[in-house]
């Protein structure tokens, strides 16, 4: 059989395209079960399969493609006509080839599962001839109402969108798919008469390994950085001047064509989901209407695959919790059968796929309810927080609004996952919801992986490229510091965007790239996100296209290069920093930062830091205060040059040491003191967060927990000394009488465990 | 001809080993020829890696791959006085990987029968890089497996669990 090999390889590779083409094309009888040509189309599917089987001597497909011929047989000579019934039956033929398939693919045999009961059932379903008089189509298309059905898109989502694309596919795009469909069905899989059509679309493409096509896209990137070196020489000799102009004008369509050998209509992964939405309508008893926009659109081969499991789990909550049952469709005023809408387009250099249904919405107030219960926000701030960002707890891991659990999803695993493998190939992910009107998930992603828009930042001497699907904004440090900057929480710098406080890196220094920091003056600020976590990054500045360095506040053109990512080694990737290295234009070899890694590496907590501060109105002259709000409403204020950064932490992260309350960070304890206890009042409320303002070594690593952060100000009065325990004396900060913590009272009676 | 591609474990098996010497400081050393893509002269000066471990000097862009350039004196524990000034770089490829050694001089490709190479002297460097010993004509050459040479000099670092990739057990 190994003489074998690349025959059936290719008659795996062949069949499994066939078995989609098959998917679609019951999907469409099921519509139109009066489709000859698309009868005749299966059959001849079904056909070769079995052909190619005896061929091989794989018996077990051959046999049980013969009782699929022999139905389908009956079916075209109009014998029988096609149900719901047959169709399941199909459908479970369609399954056991691809089963068997895939077993061949693997181990090289047809595996030990027995299809007999499929063959007999499949000849059952064929012998019916006599007890179903032909029925004319329609009425056997429209179902007993209570049963579910699925139809594909059919007239009644033309008026939509005019490129609604499932069914009938358009002729060009469905040609290609059954490359070696035998023409005449009683003749044998190698007997020519086949259709003209098809024999065009199988001559006009050829199937080349994905190697090949790998190192060609290497030597043309050697050959752009050969063209760039080129046009760098100066020569005033005309005729070199016009040789440099053509290979330069070629290179860069090479370079395109190149690139486009990669992609792949997202079609390959949109092919199955017909198929999935009936089984799942099917399964949960509704009525779904699939329709498929842009199935065109373009995609790099290895994102297809990326893309398939995040959309199938979409489509599956779309199906399951976001389309109501048919009844409940009605009372509500809503047609039978749901509407199940997949759209790609591409979109600013991205493709984005969207998932939409006209189902019943996601309730808001059960999302605020659950993350209330879930510890993951106070009830209080839920209570306040706009729809858009209650939508988002949806993300968080286990998070479902499900009533019910059930086979096909409500597991609580989803969209976490969903989130973090669209992100993992740098996409991104957003959810828009109106209650009683249906759901739009919208997915971007690149249009490669090999291939990105990269900012090219400079530290030092150092250059680095920094992913542009990770960069939100450029804010420039101003030497004379008008402007936004960096603040001084000694251990955890973070700058003041917008009413939240964001981590600060400073990578020089991080990177140990100069102990000098003069970036910190005149530097650059990344903003960049990453998950649900943001980080600034300060470097010197950005590289512009012709290599020099600029600041400014927009990532546009000028400032953003596309990179081929190239791989560095398991010797280098182990340092979890670099994502990769690229070459630039000039020649230089640049590495790629991996945000993720260096937010680990930077030590920084996943959680987002806000404060609800108004804008800040201080002057620096004045000692300024950490103004804070205790649980019960208190107002009281710390030093800022003894605070060494904020934390907040999930109540169920505290742990209980010898009487006191700690939490840990890393190998750390922190022993922690409320504020209320401090100033000799009584915390009222347990929120779920608590915000901890840690203070500096010397006073042991001791944690104020207070309800919130509200700023850090100015003292604009003295130090009126108090005799409260606890408290140190009372200040005006932003026109407000505010106590100043006695810092000496938080720190633990006993000297500080190391 | 055929020069087995890992030198400890096959070594048994063939009775002539194709290497190229090199001299890193004062000392020779040899690496298989058949893992052997290039030698590189003049090529340029590296892209650092901040935070890399000491022996990775930095990479280096050859035919569309990032080369990473080993100094194979730190490996070993050989001195010499700076791996900078080294603008030789022998390049093997290791599975899909290539990888550069700085070295200061290329020598001679010699053909050492097995029977003639010895274990190295310091029973000490168990997994190390050097392999065995032989001589040749006027020096004493170490042989060295390129992929212990590559193996674990990267500091190991905290990592979180991934949370990529797990399906949704389902179905």
């Amino acid at each position: 059989m190994s003489d074998n090999r690349e025959f059936i390889e290719e008659f795996l590779v062949e069949s499994s395209e066939n078995l989609d083409q098959l998917d679609k094309d019951l999907l469409a009888l099921e519509a139109d079960p009066a489709d000859q040509q698309r009868l005749a189309s299966v059959f001849r599917t079904v056909h070769t399969i079995k052909g190619n089987s005896g061929f091989f001597g794989f018996s077990k497909l051959g046999a049980l493609a013969h009782s699929g011929e022999h139905l389908l047989g009956r079916l075209r000579d109009g014998r029988l006509t096609l149900d719901d019934r047959i169709a399941g039956t199909l459908y479970s033929m369609v399954d056991a080839v691809r089963s068997i398939l895939g077993s061949i693919e693997s181990t090289g045999t047809e595996g030990d599962k027995d299809y007999r009961d499929l063959a007999r059932t499949l000849a059952a379903a064929a012998a019916e001839t006599d007890t179903l008089a032909p029925v004319p189509p329609p009425s056997v298309v429209a179902p007993p109402p209570a049963e579910p059905v699925v139809e594909a898109a059919v007239a009644a989502a033309a008026p939509v969108r005019p490129e609604v694309s499932v069914v009938p596919p358009p002729p060009a795009a469905a040609e290609p798919l059954v490359p070696s469909a035998t023409g005449s069905p009683r003749a044998g899989a190698a007997s020519g008469g086949t259709a003209p059509a098809t024999l065009a679309a199988t001559e006009s493409t050829v199937r080349v390994d994905v190697d090949l096509l790998a190192s060609i896209l290497d030597l043309v990137g050697e050959l752009v950085l050969a063209r760039n070196q080129l046009r760098s020489i100066d020569s005033d000799d005309p005729a070199v001047q016009a040789v440099a102009q053509r290979i330069n004008t070629v290179t860069s369509a090479l370079q395109e064509t190149a690139v486009k050998t990669r992609m792949q209509p997202v079609e390959h992964v949109f092919n199955r989901f017909p198929r999935t939405v009936r089984d799942l309508a099917v399964s949960c008893g509704k009525e779904v209407q699939l329709v498929i926009e842009g199935a065109d659109t373009e995609l790099d081969r290895t994102l297809i695959e990326s893309i398939r499991d995040p959309l199938t789990h979409l489509i599956r909550n779309a199906v399951d919790h976001g389309i109501e049952p048919p009844d409940v469709r009605v009372t509500r005023g809503k047609s039978r059968a749901g509407r199940l809408a997949l759209r790609a387009f591409n979109e600013s250099g991205r493709v984005t796929i969207e998932v939409s249904d006209d189902g019943g919405g996601i309730a808001f107030e059960v999302v605020r309810e659950k993350a209330v219960a879930r510890g993951l926000v106070s009830a209080a701030e839920a209570a306040t927080m706009p729809a858009e960002r209650v939508l988002q707890f949806i993300f968080e891991p286990g998070f479902s609004t499900a009533a019910a659990v059930t086979s096909v999803s409500g597991r609580g695993v989803g969209m976490d996952v969903v989130r973090t493998n669209i992100e993992a190939i740098g996409g991104t992910i957003d959810i828009r919801s109106t209650p009683g009107l249906g759901t739009t998930v919208r997915v971007h992603v690149p249009l490669t992986l090999a291939i990105m828009p990269a900012l090219v930042v400079r530290c030092g001497s150092e250059r680095f490229a920094i992913p542009q699907s990770a960069v939100g904004e450029l804010v420039p440090l101003k030497a004379d510091r008008t402007g936004p900057r960096v603040e001084g929480l000694a251990e955890a710098p973070v700058m003041r965007v917008r009413g939240r406080l964001v981590p600060i890196v400073y990578l020089d220094q991080f990177l140990g790239i100069r102990t000098t920091t003069a970036c910190r003056e005149e530097g650059t600020v990344v903003l960049a996100r990453v998950d649900d976590r943001e980080l600034g990054i300060v470097v010197d500045g950005m590289q512009s296209a012709s290599g020099r360095l600029r600041r400014g506040e927009f990532v546009d053109a000028a400032s953003l290069s596309t990179i081929v990512i190239k791989p560095i080694g398991s010797l280098l990737s182990g340092l979890g920093l670099y994502s990769g290295a690229t070459v630039l234009g000039d020649g230089g070899v640049v590495l790629i930062l991996d945000l993720r890694g260096l937010l680990r590496a930077a030590n920084i907590p996943p959680m987002i830091r806000e404060s609800q501060a108004a804008p800040e109105a201080t002057a620096d002259s004045a000692e300024r205060y950490l103004v804070c709000g205790t649980a019960s409403g208190r107002r009281v204020a710390v030093p800022l040059g003894e605070v060494v950064r904020l934390e907040q932490h999930r109540r169920d992260a505290i742990e209980s040491a010898g009487g006191r309350r700690v939490v840990r960070r890393g190998d750390l304890f922190t022993t922690l003191c409320d504020a209320d206890e401090l100033v000799g009042g009584h915390a009222t409320s347990q929120p779920a967060t608590l915000n901890v303002v840690v203070l500096g070594d010397h006073r042991g690593g001791v944690g104020i927990t207070v309800g919130s952060i509200v700023d850090v100000l100015a003292a604009e009065s003295r130090l009126h000394p108090v005799d409260t325990h606890g408290v140190a004396g009372i200040l005006s900060l932003g026109g407000m009488a505010t106590e100043l913590l006695d810092l000496d009272a938080a720190a633990p009676v006993e000297a500080a465990a190391p | 001809m055929n020069a087995p591609s890992r030198t400890s474990d096959v070594m048994s098996a063939s009775s002539v080993i194709r290497s190229c010497t090199f001299r890193v400081g004062a000392d020779c050393f040899a690496v298989p020829a058949d893992v052997v893509i290039e030698v590189l002269r003049g090529s340029g000066a590296l892209a650092r890696v901040p935070l890399a471990p000491e022996a990775i000097l930095g990479l280096l862009h050859l035919r569309g791959r990032i080369v990473p350039i080993l100094d194979p004196a730190v490996r070993v524990g050989v001195k010499r006085p700076t791996a900078d000034t080294a603008a030789t770089y022998l390049v093997v490829a290791l599975d899909d990987d290539w990888y550069g050694l700085a070295i200061d001089e290329m020598l001679d490709v010699v053909e050492v029968p097995v029977d003639r190479i010895e274990e190295p002297r310091s029973p000490s460097t168990e997994g190390a890089a050097v392999t065995g010993v032989f001589a040749a004509p006027d020096r004493l050459v170490h042989l060295l497996d390129p992929q212990r040479m590559i193996q674990s000099p990267v500091r190991p670092r905290p990592q979180t669990p991934e949370r990529l990739g797990v399906p949704h057990g389902r179905q």
